[in-house]
C-alpha cells in the first residue's frame, strides 16, 4: 500500500511538473510534424534532363515510342515548363517507376541544368555509324565506377543486352512473399518509442531524484517507515505511465488499429523500467545533475548510435547489435508491423525486464547508502 | 532510549573524523540538548541516529533498534523535524501531511489537527510552495508528529520563527515531553536549550566536551551576580556584585542598609557563557 500511495503521489506531482508537459508537448509536436510535414511515401524518382533536338525526328519518335511502350507509367508523356534560373524552357516529361525523364527543347537548358542545378544532363546525338551517342554532362566528382556504368549502358562495345541476358540467368529466390513495409511516417514511430522510453526515462528520473535531494524531500522520505525501493519504484512507475501515454499519443494517430498495442505496451514498460533503473544507478554516483551530465552524455550518444543503421541499413556493422537500442528499435518495428514477430518482441521485453531488475536491485543497494547525502 | 558508544564518522572515509569517540545515553522521557557551533558534529551524530547516515564505527541503539541493521519499523517510533524545511512545494499543507501519514504502520494524527496545533489551520489548502519560510518550518515540524513518535528528533526547531510562534513551538515540545516523549534537541541556541532540556551535551570539533543538566552546569561553572541600582545623595549609582566573593557580599549588605534601592536583579551565568568557559569556543 505504501508503494501505491507513493506512486499516486508521484503521479500527482509529475502532473504538476514541467517535465510531464514537456514530454507530452514533444509527443504532440512530433505527431504534428509526422502528419503534416512527412509524406507517407517519398518520391524517390531521379530527374534526368535530355536534349535530343539534333536527332532526326524519326529517331526521336522511336525513342519516345520505346519509352511510352515499355517504361512510362501511364503511356502518355506530358508537356511541361521547367525553370532554369529565371528562364522557362519547354520539355516533354516521361514518368517511369524510377525516373522523371525530361526531353528538353533547348540544349542550353540542359547545360545550365547540369551547371547551375547540378542535375544529370544528357545530350543524345547521332553517331557516325548511324546509331546514337550519349553525351553526359557530369559534375566532375562522380566516381569512375559510375562513369563505367554509363559506358556499359550506352557503349555498344560492352553490350548492355549481354549484361541484361547475364542478369536474367541469375536465380532470385523470394524468402518472404509480400513483406509488410512501413511507410515513411510509420518508420519513424519505432525511433520515437525507443528514445522516448529509454533516453527520457534515463534523463528525467535522474532530474526527479536530484530535485528531491536538493529540496531535502529524499531525507524526509528516508525517516518514514516506507522502504527505499518503494520510493524508487514509484518514480519508475511514473516514468512508465508517462512513456506509455506519450507513446500512444503518437502511435494511435499514425498506426491506427494496425499496430499490436499489447506488444507495444509490453516493450515500452520493459525498456522504461530498464533505462529508468540505469538512470537511478548513475544518479547514485553523483550529487547533482551538473556533475552527472558527462556520464549521461556518453550513455545517450551510445544509445543513439543504432539510429544510424536504422535509417541507413547499408551501414550495419556487427558490433552495432551489442547496443541495447538496436534491439528495441527492431522490437518496436516488429510490434507495429502487420505480421511482425511477436516472439522477438516478447524475448526482447523479457531481456530488458531482467536487466532492469538487476539494475534496480543495484540502485536500491546504492541508494540505501547515498539517498540522503 | 538512545545509547551511543564510541561513535566515529568520517565523510572522506579516512582519519579525518567529523565525529570522534562520542558516547552518551538518553533515558526515556528525557529532553537532551545537543549543543555546539556549526560544523561541530551535531548534524552528523543526529544523521547517524536517524539512519540518514550510515554507521561506520561504534555501537548505537535507538528506540531499542541496533542502527547497524536498521529496520523500517523503527521509524514508526521516530519523528524528525529538519532544520531546513523539506516539504512538497506543489502539494498543499494538508496533502503533505496526508501523504506522509500513509507511510507509517501505526496510528497517525489527523492532519488538520496538526495544522491547527502549529498555527496553520486556515492555510491547509494552500500549496506549501506559497508558504513563507516560517510556515514551511512549522509544516515540517507538524509532519514530524504525524506518527505520534515516542522519540522525537528536533533540529533547530525555532530557527527563523517569530518570538510568538517560537513560544508556541516550545510549548508543544514541553507538552509532548510531559506525555512521555523522549526528545533529542539539536541547536546552537542556548536559551531554548536552557529552557527545555533536562541535560545538555556540548560538542566541539566532533568531540563531546561535557554532559550535564543546565542547573548543575550553572552551579559548577556559573558565578552569580546581583546588579543593584541605588541613590547616593542625589546621584543614582549601579554596581554589579558577586555572590561568591566575601567582599562583594559585605558591600551588598552595606548598600542595602545605607541607601535607597531603586532596582536589584540577580544574574546567573548563561549556558552560552558556560559553553565558552568550558570549550573556549563561541557558539557561532
Amino acid at each position: 500500500m505504501k508503494l501505491w500511495h507513493s506512486f499516486v503521489k508521484e503521479l500527482q506531482l509529475s502532473s504538476k511538473s514541467w517535465y510531464f508537459y514537456i514530454e507530452v508537448g514533444m509527443a504532440v509536436v512530433l505527431l504534428l510534424i509526422l502528419l503534416v510535414a512527412v509524406p507517407e511515401e517519398t518520391d524517390s524518382r531521379t530527374d534526368e534532363y535530355l536534349y535530343a533536338g539534333d536527332l532526326p525526328s524519326d529517331y526521336v519518335d522511336l525513342i519516345y515510342r520505346g519509352l511510352l511502350d515499355d517504361e512510362d507509367e501511364d503511356s502518355e508523356y506530358e508537356r511541361v515548363q521547367i525553370k532554369v534560373g529565371g528562364d522557362l524552357f519547354g520539355a516533354d516529361l516521361f514518368v517511369t517507376d524510377t525516373r522523371n525523364i525530361y526531353f528538353v527543347d533547348n540544349r542550353e537548358a540542359v547545360l545550365r541544368l547540369a551547371k547551375e542545378d547540378k542535375e544529370v544532363g544528357i545530350e543524345i546525338i547521332p553517331s557516325s555509324d548511324g546509331g546514337l551517342d550519349y553525351l553526359y554532362y557530369l559534375q566532375g566528382y562522380e566516381s569512375q565506377k559510375l562513369k563505367n556504368l554509363y559506358m556499359v549502358l550506352q557503349n555498344n562495345k560492352v553490350n548492355y543486352k549481354f549484361v541484361e541476358r547475364h542478369m536474367d540467368r541469375q536465380t532470385v529466390e523470394t524468402i518472404e512473399k509480400d513483406p509488410f513495409v512501413l511507410n515513411n511516417r510509420e518508420n519513424i514511430v519505432p525511433v520515437f518509442l525507443t528514445y522516448n522510453g529509454s533516453l527520457m526515462g534515463l534523463f528525467i528520473i535522474a532530474a526527479y531524484i536530484f530535485l528531491d535531494k536538493k529540496e531535502g524531500i529524499a531525507m524526509a522520505y528516508a525517516v518514514t517507515a516506507s522502504k527505499v525501493w518503494h520510493y524508487l519504484m514509484s518514480k519508475i512507475g511514473v516514468m512508465m505511465v508517462t512513456t506509455i501515454s506519450t507513446g500512444l499519443i503518437l502511435v494511435i494517430p499514425v498506426m491506427g488499429a494496425r499496430a499490436n498495442y499489447p506488444l507495444i505496451v509490453l516493450l515500452v514498460v520493459a525498456t522504461a523500467f530498464a533505462f529508468s533503473s540505469l538512470g537511478l544507478v548513475v544518479t547514485t554516483y553523483y550529487r547533482d545533475m551538473m556533475q552527472s551530465f558527462g556520464a549521461f552524455f556518453i550513455i545517450i550518444v551510445a544509445l543513439i548510435l543504432p539510429n544510424v543503421s536504422y535509417f541507413a541499413p547499408s551501414w550495419e556493422p556487427s558490433w552495432i547489435k551489442y547496443f541495447p537500442t538496436y534491439h528495441i528499435l527492431e522490437g518496436f518495428k516488429e510490434a507495429i508491423s502487420i505480421g511482425g514477430s511477436a516472439g522477438y518482441v516478447i524475448f526482447v521485453s523479457i531481456v530488458f525486464l531482467a536487466a532492469g531488475l538487476v539494475l534496480f536491485m543495484f540502485a536500491n543497494y546504492r541508494f540505501k547508502k547515498t539517498l540522503t547525502i | 532510549m538512545i545509547s551511543v558508544k564510541n561513535l566515529y564518522h568520517s565523510y572522506s572515509n579516512d582519519e579525518k573524523y567529523a565525529v570522534k569517540d562520542v558516547s552518551f545515553e538518553i533515558t526515556e522521557g528525557e529532553v537532551f540538548g545537543f549543543l555546539g557551533p556549526s560544523g561541530a558534529g551535531k548534524s552528523t551524530t543526529q544523521g547517524i541516529l536517524t539512519g540518514l547516515l550510515q554507521l561506520q564505527k561504534g555501537d548505537v541503539t535507538v528506540a531499542g533498534y541496533d542502527i547497524k541493521h536498521i529496520k523500517n519499523e523503527m521509524f514508526n517510533k521516530i519523528g524528525m523535524s529538519f532544520e531546513q524545511s523539506n516539504v512538497y512545494s506543489k502539494m498543499t499543507g494538508k496533502e503533505n501531511l496526508e501523504f506522509y501519514r500513509k507511510l507509517f504502520d501505526v496510528k497517525t494524527r489527523n492532519p488538520q489537527e496538526l495544522l491547527d496545533l502549529v498555527g496553520l489551520g486556515d492555510k491547509g489548502d494552500i500549496k506549501a510552495g506559497e508558504y513563507s519560510k516560517g510556515m514551511k518550518h512549522r509544516l515540517t515540524f507538524a509532519r514530524s508528529m504525524i506518527n505520534n513518535p515516542t522519540l522525537w528528533f528536533l533540529d533547530e526547531p525555532t530557527t527563523g520563527l517569530d518570538p510568538a510562534i517560537a513560544s508556541e513551538i516550545k510549548s508543544i515540545i514541553k507538552e509532548k515531553n510531559k506525555e512521555g516523549v523522549t526528545i533529542f534537541l539539536t541547536t546552537h541556541n542556548m536559551f531554548i536549550a536552557d529552557e527545555l532540556c533536562d541535560r545538555v551535551g556540548f560538542i566541539v570539533d566532533g568531540e563531546i566536551k561535557l554532559i550535564d543538566s543546565p542547573k548543575n552546569l550553572k552551579l559548577q561553572y556559573g558565578e552569580k551576580f546581583v546588579d543593584v541600582e541605588y541613590v547616593d545623595g542625589k546621584e543614582a549609582k549601579k554596581e554589579s556584585l558577586s555572590f561568591m566573593e566575601k567582599d562583594d557580599i559585605g558591600r551588598l549588605k552595606e548598600i542595602l542598609d545605607s541607601y535607597e534601592i531603586r532596582t536589584m536583579h540577580t544574574k546567573e551565568a548563561t549556558l552560552e557563557e558556560i559553553f565558552i568557559k568550558v570549550t573556549g569556543r563561541e557558539l557561532v
